[in-house]
């Protein structure tokens, strides 16, 4: 039925779909890969976010580790370090004497830490507190939902993570994964006096 | 609901006694090789064969010159040699001449034929048939012991299977007068029952919760019927490679073409034809068996293909099975090699039956055999 | 040679398009072949039969090692074993990419070329059939006897008219017909009817091949734009689906963790019953997990009875429960008497049957030295020689036994742990020999170290959640394809003839009749009745 000198037209057209079948198929099928995050530290990355970019952070009410209640709507007005950790995490142990010492250093400037706790029990989370001396209070979010929250604005991939909240209640520097002094201070340092 | 032990054991008296039963009517067959009316079964078939070449060369193209076929007055349409008629099919009157009147017979009806196949072949169809009888009372008495499919481990299945077998194959013994084929079938189908019963017997018991699901009903029901159909395709292609080689022996001189038993059996093509025809029907019931497997295993498991060591082996059992279709159309693959891939695909298909489910860990291993 | 071979001609198909390969085309200028012409060859060669056949084999073969090995995919653990116990075999074999067998790049190739065969072979013939839709079929032979099947009658009705009482039946049961066109010269032998039913089974052949593709197509959708993730869960305590909440996430290519549903479940009770007497006393029976749920934050609570063949549907993903064991409780005191430890820690079960569960409790807020402690939960705790075993599933009689260490459980150098394994490295053993305590007891650990309490124990679950949306596509495709299979093995294409010859007074009509030779039968009988039924046909019009 065919004319002769139309056939190879039909055939490289089925070369194409084929070859673009397979380019689809070997993106696909080899797809997904070894992505597993287990509940650790993700990577060691700190993230500023500019002024008029700033994802807003969500409010929340919550149980402090100590029994009292804490509404984040409290923090607006001032800038609000907050950092998620658990007493199992080994990089949150690491980063717990930074956290503390940086805490310290910025109370005078109005600048608060706030810790959520997840995945923990109280009494671990508190000998924790305890151990590193941490001078801040921390919430518990055994259930994650307060996460969850957070992760609706920001990607947060795993534990520790710690967000920079400005004056507007607006997330404006973030590190995924331990943090370091040199990365809080100068997200602070952004933060404060913009 | 608690287990009917009473029942349970009604139903392994009636698949005991179906044992027998099937004994009694493979000694029948056999007695039909040996002693039974002789058969013309070689001239018949070369009267297919015939019809079978004018067929493959008739070349009906556009050209008005028209067909050139040797001129072989077509046969009769009976599939299978009806025995007790004199030699030849009945030769109808050559094409052309005056007053041409030539109208295709209709088929000898099925009782009629077995009546005509004599006492032997008598007494075995009704053997066979008490004995698939009773084989189906077992299974549904066990059925009615577990209050569920009675598939659910590896005995059940198995007791399943040849039963789905056995009836599958009184059908085409029916149909296709392919009584001289019963001794193998129905003797393969005593040896595994047999098996079941002695190596892998499984008490009446309740399933795991992982079985128990309706999707038993759908997903292993197709698998019991197509490894069912596969059974009797497979004990076929061993009947086909043994009556090839003997063809070709005769062939070449080194055997008597007048062996006895391939004597009385039906011709090659005719062999092939129906393992053919059998592996059509199973195929299908297969393909959806393992769609509703995978339908089950994301209800079950959260994903409906994991490459799971019996999915990897239904699977290639599938594939086996797809090339010996593709095989039966590739010119230099029919025949001989064609029923190797088929034979290759049941031993897949048992070798996951048998050995994977038990033996290699996996999401599947439900046989229930320790 | 003995063995059945098929035409080299099969005569329904143009004799354009045999199922060989041809020869390759040579260069006009009778030189060697070029390059395209080593294409176009290995074109006709992917696309035979008999290539299509091989890559078949390849892929039953290829398949064997990926069921027999253990594979990165579903048993990393039982990798590690191979490695341990054919330390040199293993490299050799994860070279071959034998571990992963599914995901390699040498079986992906294989089905690949497969697919490309297929697509090249099913094209064309998708094209042909599309454009022999409006084809008829090809004149009647003269000599009709010579068919395979035929019949002959006389009547006394006039050739033409018997003709068309024949084109009249044939048309009822649904043949697409020809008859001759008035170019033809309308001598006395020109009165016949072509006849040909069955295009439906190349259809159907073609729609199984494409409905193939189709699953493939929709794995692919599934690995790029689906993920998988799993999760433990305690009975009692709840979490959200979100990344650092999730023990293991699998996205596909094009998932972002955005992609997962904002949902909350709050695992309630979770009961597990198993047969408790008769030859399969152990086995369990039911699994029943009944949790609450809200499907994004804020929304209505809703409560759900998650079972192994019910999963949860939520947010576009699906809730599977998969496993479950035990946490035992425990409380720890430290030597500053404060509690340091108090929650239901997850063990795992291992092969040993029973629900034997092993795990850890790690202490790193006791002071001033770090406790940890290696544990081994028995439900129902039968001492056997001095060996606790387990001998029912269900805990009736359960039994906690700890060894305790203290010292340095590494945790403070930042490096990951899992929550199951204790590295001891740097710690003291407390206690000589296991400890067995009962639900309610303590363990005093020696020079005032601290206490450990057995309190109790809970159930947890662990939950798979699952999107995948080539799950309906792929589903669709494949029932196409059994549809497509159905097809082409139950219809058949057969071509029936009829001429009408003048002979005397009256006419001699022919029948004759074909089905592709491959066919599976049961065309004799429909001949048989077709001629059947024209034959009275012709009779009932003789009478008018």
């Amino acid at each position: 039925m065919l004319k002769s000198r139309r056939r190879p037209v039909f055939v490289a057209a089925a070369v194409c779909a084929a070859a673009a079948l397979a380019v689809v198929l070997l993106t696909g099928l080899a797809g997904g890969g070894n992505n597993g995050v287990t509940h650790v530290a993700g990577s060691n990355s700190a993230v500023l976010y500019p002024a008029g970019h700033r994802p807003a952070a969500p409010d929340f009410t919550a149980t402090t580790l100590t029994g009292s209640k804490l509404a984040f709507s409290a923090y607006r007005g001032q800038v609000v370090v907050v950092n998620f950790w658990g007493s199992w995490c080994a990089p949150c142990r690491q980063e717990a004497p930074v956290l503390a010492v940086t805490a310290q250093q910025y109370r005078p400037d109005g600048v608060s830490f706030l810790g959520v706790d997840v995945r923990d029990d109280t009494a671990s989370a508190l000998a924790f507190t305890r151990q590193f001396g941490v001078p801040y209070p921390s919430i518990s979010d055994s259930g994650s939902t307060i996460t969850l929250d957070f992760t609706a604005v920001v990607p947060i991939a795993g534990t520790p993570t710690t967000l920079v909240i400005d004056r507007t209640g607006h997330i404006a520097g973030a590190v995924f994964g331990t943090a370091t002094q040199q990365e809080l201070t100068d997200i602070l340092a952004q933060v404060m006096h913009s | 609901m608690p287990v009917n032990l009473a029942l349970g054991h009604v139903s392994t008296d009636f698949l005991i006694a179906a044992l027998v039963i099937y004994s009694m009517s493979v000694v029948a067959f056999a007695g039909d090789f040996a002693f039974g009316r002789p058969r013309r079964a070689a001239s018949a078939a070369s009267g297919q064969q015939a019809q079978d070449r004018a067929a493959a060369l008739a070349t009906v193209g556009a050209a008005p010159a028209g067909v050139s076929a040797p001129a072989t007055p077509p046969a009769p349409p009976a599939s299978l040699p009806v025995s007790g008629a004199p030699p030849g099919p009945a030769a109808p009157p050559a094409a052309g001449s005056a007053a041409p009147e030539s109208m295709p017979e209709v088929a000898v009806p099925p009782l009629r034929a077995i009546r005509q196949a004599g006492r032997w072949v008598q007494a075995a169809m009704a053997l066979a048939a008490v004995g698939a009888a009773a084989h189906t009372v077992a299974v549904v008495t066990r059925g009615l012991a577990v209050h569920r499919a009675p598939w659910g481990n590896m005995y059940e299945f198995v007791t399943a299977l040849t039963c789905v077998a056995a009836i599958f194959f009184l059908f085409v013994m029916v149909k296709y007068r392919a009584w001289t084929l019963g001794v193998f079938v129905m003797g393969a189908v005593v040896v595994a029952l047999g098996l079941a019963e002695t190596l892998i017997y499984t008490a009446a018991g309740q399933l795991v919760p992982a079985l128990q699901s309706y999707w038993l009903s759908i997903h292993v029901t197709a698998m019991t019927l197509a490894t069912g159909i596969f059974f009797v395709a497979a004990v076929l292609g061993v009947v086909y490679l043994a009556a090839d080689r003997n063809a070709r022996r005769a062939a070449a001189g080194r055997a008597a073409s007048g062996n006895g038993i391939m004597r009385r059996l039906p011709s090659i093509e005719q062999i092939d034809r129906l393992t053919y025809r059998t592996i059509m029907f199973g195929f299908p019931v297969w393909t959806f068996g393992v769609i509703a497997g995978a339908i089950w295993a994301d209800q079950a498991w959260g994903r409906y293909w994991g490459w799971d060591p019996v999915e990897t082996w239904a699977f290639i059992t599938w594939v086996l099975y797809a090339a010996f279709l593709h095989a039966r159309a590739t010119a230099g693959w029919r025949g001989r090699r064609a029923h190797y891939i088929q034979l290759l695909g049941f031993a897949s298909l048992s070798f996951n039956i048998l050995v994977v489910q038990i033996f290699i860990a996996g999401l599947h291993s439900y046989a229930g055999v320790s | 040679m003995t063995d059945v071979r098929a035409p080299e001609a099969d005569p329904f198909e143009s004799p354009a398009e045999p199922d060989e390969p041809g020869r390759a085309h040579r260069d006009p200028a009778g030189g060697a072949l070029g390059l395209a012409g080593w294409l176009k060859w290995g074109w006709r060669q992917l696309t035979s039969m008999r290539i299509a056949l091989v890559l078949l084999f390849l892929l039953a073969l290829g398949s064997v090692p990926g069921s027999m090995l253990p594979q990165e995919g579903t048993d990393p653990g039982g990798v590690q074993q191979y490695y341990t116990s054919h330390p040199a075999l293993a490299p050799w074999l994860n070279h071959l990419g034998l571990f992963n067998v599914f995901a390699a790049p040498w079986f992906a190739a294989i089905y690949l070329l497969l697919f490309a065969s297929l697509v090249g072979c099913v094209v064309p013939r998708t094209f042909r059939l599309a454009g022999s839709a409006r084809t008829l079929p090809p004149r009647a032979p003269r000599n009709l006897t010579r068919l395979p099947r035929s019949a002959e009658y006389p009547t006394t009705l006039a050739p033409a008219e018997a003709a068309e009482v024949a084109a009249t039946v044939l048309a009822g049961h649904g043949f697409r017909l020809r008859r001759p066109g008035s170019d033809s010269n309308h001598g006395d032998d020109e009165h016949w009817v072509s006849a040909e039913k069955g295009y439906l089974r190349e259809a159907g052949n073609l729609l199984f091949h494409l409905a193939l593709l189709g699953v493939l197509v929709s794995v692919a959708l599934g690995g790029l734009f689906g993920y998988k993730a799993d999760r433990l869960l305690v009975q009692g305590t709840s979490f959200s689906d979100t990344q650092s909440a999730l023990d293991e996430f699998y996205p596909g290519r094009f998932v972002t963790a955005h992609d997962l549903g904002p949902f909350t479940i709050t695992l309630n009770r979770f009961d597990a019953s198993y047969i408790t007497s008769g030859n399969q006393r152990g086995q369990p029976s039911s699994f029943d997990a009944r949790v609450s749920y809200t499907a994004q934050p804020g929304g209505p609570a809703r409560t759900f009875d998650l079972q192994v063949n019910r999963p949860l549907p939520v947010d576009g993903a699906k809730v599977y429960l998969i496993g479950h064991g035990y946490a035992p409780v425990f409380k720890v005191t430290d030597s500053r008497g404060q509690v340091v430890y108090d929650q239901a820690t997850p063990f795992i079960s291992g092969t040993s049957g029973n629900f034997l569960s092993q795990g850890v409790v790690k202490v790193p807020g006791a002071q001033p030295e770090q406790l940890g402690f290696t544990g081994v939960f028995v439900p129902t705790a039968i001492e056997v020689g001095g060996v606790l075993e387990s001998v029912f599933p269900a805990a009736d009689n359960p039994v906690v036994s700890l060894i305790a260490y203290a010292g340095n459980l590494g945790l403070n150098s930042g490096v990951t742990q899992s929550v199951y394994e204790m590295n001891t490295a740097g710690m003291h053993q407390l206690t000589s020999a296991p400890q067995l305590l009962q639900p309610g007891q303590s363990l005093k650990l020696p020079d005032g170290q601290g206490t450990i309490t057995f309190t109790g124990y809970v159930p947890w679950v662990s939950l798979a959640i699952t999107h995948d949306p080539g799950q309906l596509p792929a589903l669709i495709c494949g029932l196409a394809a059994l549809g497509g299979l159905l097809l082409s093995f139950m219809v058949r294409r057969r071509r029936v003839f009829v001429r009408a010859r003048a002979s005397g007074p009256g006419t001699t009509v022919q029948i004759g009749g074909l089905a592709r030779t491959d066919a599976s039968g049961g065309f004799e009988d429909e001949f048989a009745s077709l001629a059947a039924e024209l034959r009275s046909a012709h009779s009932q019009h003789e009478g008018e």
